[in-house]
């Protein structure tokens, strides 16, 4: 018996540890912030964005809403682009009138909560300390 | 939160900058008239170079003899107008929000710096408000008038850190930013503050009439 407890609390530490482990990684999986490396360090805080949960409670079932296509200065709103970064298209530093990345955030995503009348439109719902 | 929010971002916006720029040309043109009609003689020596004379020569901190008097109030008063200026102009926050609504965008300074800055408007506040209450003869001559000045200049200030800084409920605090940033706008032309309205003409008078009248310098 006495072997059998250091073995038993062991046996337990590892399981927790796996369990956090594997918790983190699918947490790293879904999106909940918003840090796109294109800005390199950010700011702000990072924007509270839990992908999946925002867009069942918005009712939003098309995602071309937000990853439109397009290319030349053209945007596309047909085309669906999930999966595709907005810093791909988007520049933080952009020539000419493109909408640059923090523009394309904020366009997109204060000006449905507007025109909505739901969701975050001041600076620190979005960029929660 | 989004229907106050809009509110105060938008009609109660425009109503507040209407004020400001409406009532600070309406209180320019009937100084105008008044002093045409009441001061005619002024206006025979009113001199362009003698007025930005002495308009320069009060801008540089501790040249003019007023500002040599009282050191401490001198680095307060330039401190404080300095940020008073600058940071709701160049702050990342006031830069974003034109860019949304007008997509304006123009240079911004680093949160941190407008950050300390906006502490140096605080602390500029209190050394003002601590004069009133400490120095007799600040004190003798305070009215209620100049207690609503300070308070309007510091309420936009104080919130407006609050918020940025999530220190306490931030949906409260950034309406109540909006609305304090708003009533100080409004109030600009109606009260002691409109002397940055008048500023520079009380300057250039005085220096007019101690160039072109008095043959002396008025700094
Ligand atoms: C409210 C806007 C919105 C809607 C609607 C939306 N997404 Fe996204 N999605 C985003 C944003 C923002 C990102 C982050 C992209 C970035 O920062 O570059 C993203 C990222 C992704 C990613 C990349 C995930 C990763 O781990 O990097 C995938 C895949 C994705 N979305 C799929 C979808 C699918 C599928 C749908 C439709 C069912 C959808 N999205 C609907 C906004 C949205
Ligand atoms: C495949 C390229 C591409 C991707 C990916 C992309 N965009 Fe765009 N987007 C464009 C183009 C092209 C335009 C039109 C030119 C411009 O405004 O720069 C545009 C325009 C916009 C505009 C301004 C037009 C409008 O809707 O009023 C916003 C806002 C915007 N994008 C947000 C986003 C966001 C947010 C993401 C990521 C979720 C994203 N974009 C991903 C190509 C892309
Ligand atoms: C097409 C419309 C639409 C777009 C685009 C959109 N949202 Fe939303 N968002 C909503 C709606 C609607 C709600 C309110 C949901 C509710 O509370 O019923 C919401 C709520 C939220 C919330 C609060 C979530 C909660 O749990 O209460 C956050 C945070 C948020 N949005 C962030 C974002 C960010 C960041 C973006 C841009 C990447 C974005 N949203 C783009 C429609 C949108
Ligand atoms: C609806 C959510 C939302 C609101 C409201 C919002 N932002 Fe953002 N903001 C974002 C997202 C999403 C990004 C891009 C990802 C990120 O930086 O987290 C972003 C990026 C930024 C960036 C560039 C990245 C950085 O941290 O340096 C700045 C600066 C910024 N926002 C400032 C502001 C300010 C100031 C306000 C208020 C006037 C504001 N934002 C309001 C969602 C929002
Ligand atoms: C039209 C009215 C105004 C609006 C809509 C407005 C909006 C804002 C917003 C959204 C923020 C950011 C808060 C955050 O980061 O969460 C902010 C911060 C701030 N604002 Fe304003 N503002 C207004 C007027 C003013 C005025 C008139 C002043 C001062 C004279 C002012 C001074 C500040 C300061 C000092 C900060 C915080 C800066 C810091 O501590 O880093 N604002 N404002
Ligand atoms: C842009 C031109 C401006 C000029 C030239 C100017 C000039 C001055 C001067 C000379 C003083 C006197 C300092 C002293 O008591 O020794 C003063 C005080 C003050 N100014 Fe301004 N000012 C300007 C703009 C503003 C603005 C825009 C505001 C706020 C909206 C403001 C708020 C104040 C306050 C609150 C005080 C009084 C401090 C006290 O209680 O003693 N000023 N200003």
């Amino acid at each position: 018996m006495k072997r059998i407890l250091p073995l038993l609390i062991l046996a337990g530490l590892v399981c927790v540890s796996a369990l956090v482990a594997v918790q983190t990684v699918m947490a790293q999986d879904a999106i909940t912030k918003l840090a796109p490396e294109a800005f390199g360090k950010l700011t702000r805080p990072a924007a509270v964005f839990v992908h999946d949960k925002h867009n069942e409670k918005a009712k939003l079932e098309d995602c071309v809403v937000c990853h439109h296509g397009g290319k030349d200065g053209v945007i596309d709103r047909t085309a669906s682009t999930e999966g595709t970064p907005c810093s791909e298209c988007h520049k933080v530093k952009p020539a000419g009138k493109a909408t640059s990345l923090q523009r394309a955030y904020h366009k997109q995503c204060i000006d449905c909560h507007r025109t909505k009348g739901k969701g975050p439109v001041a600076c620190g719902q979005c960029h929660k300390r | 939160m989004n229907a106050a929010y809009e509110f105060v971002t938008g009609p109660l916006a425009w109503f507040a900058w209407g004020i400001f720029i409406l009532g600070a040309a309406w209180r320019l043109y009937s100084m105008y008239q008044l002093a045409k009609k009441k001061d005619a003689s002024s206006w025979a020596f009113m001199d362009l170079g003698f007025s930005l004379r002495s308009i320069v020569n009060w801008l540089i901190p501790f040249n003019a003899l007023g500002w040599r008097k009282s050191p401490v109030m001198t680095v307060a008063t330039f401190a404080f107008h300095i940020c008073l200026i600058l940071v709701p102009v160049f702050l990342v926050a006031h830069v974003v929000l034109w860019t949304e609504f007008f997509g304006i965008s123009y240079a911004t300074l680093p949160d941190s710096v407008a950050d300390a800055m906006t502490l140096v408007v605080l602390a500029a506040c209190l050394i003002f408000a601590g004069r009133r209450l400490t120095q007799k003869e600040v004190a003798y001559i305070t009215t209620g008038k100049d207690w609503l000045a300070l308070v309007i200049v510091t309420l936009p200030f104080l919130t407006g850190f609050l918020a940025y800084h999530q220190i306490f409920d931030y949906q409260v605090m950034i309406i109540a930013h909006i609305v304090a940033g708003e009533i100080m706008l409004a109030a600009i032309p109606f009260t002691r503050l409109s002397h940055m309205v008048f500023a520079a003409f009380t300057r250039a008078y005085m220096g007019s009439e101690f160039g072109g009248v008095r043959h002396a310098r008025d700094w």
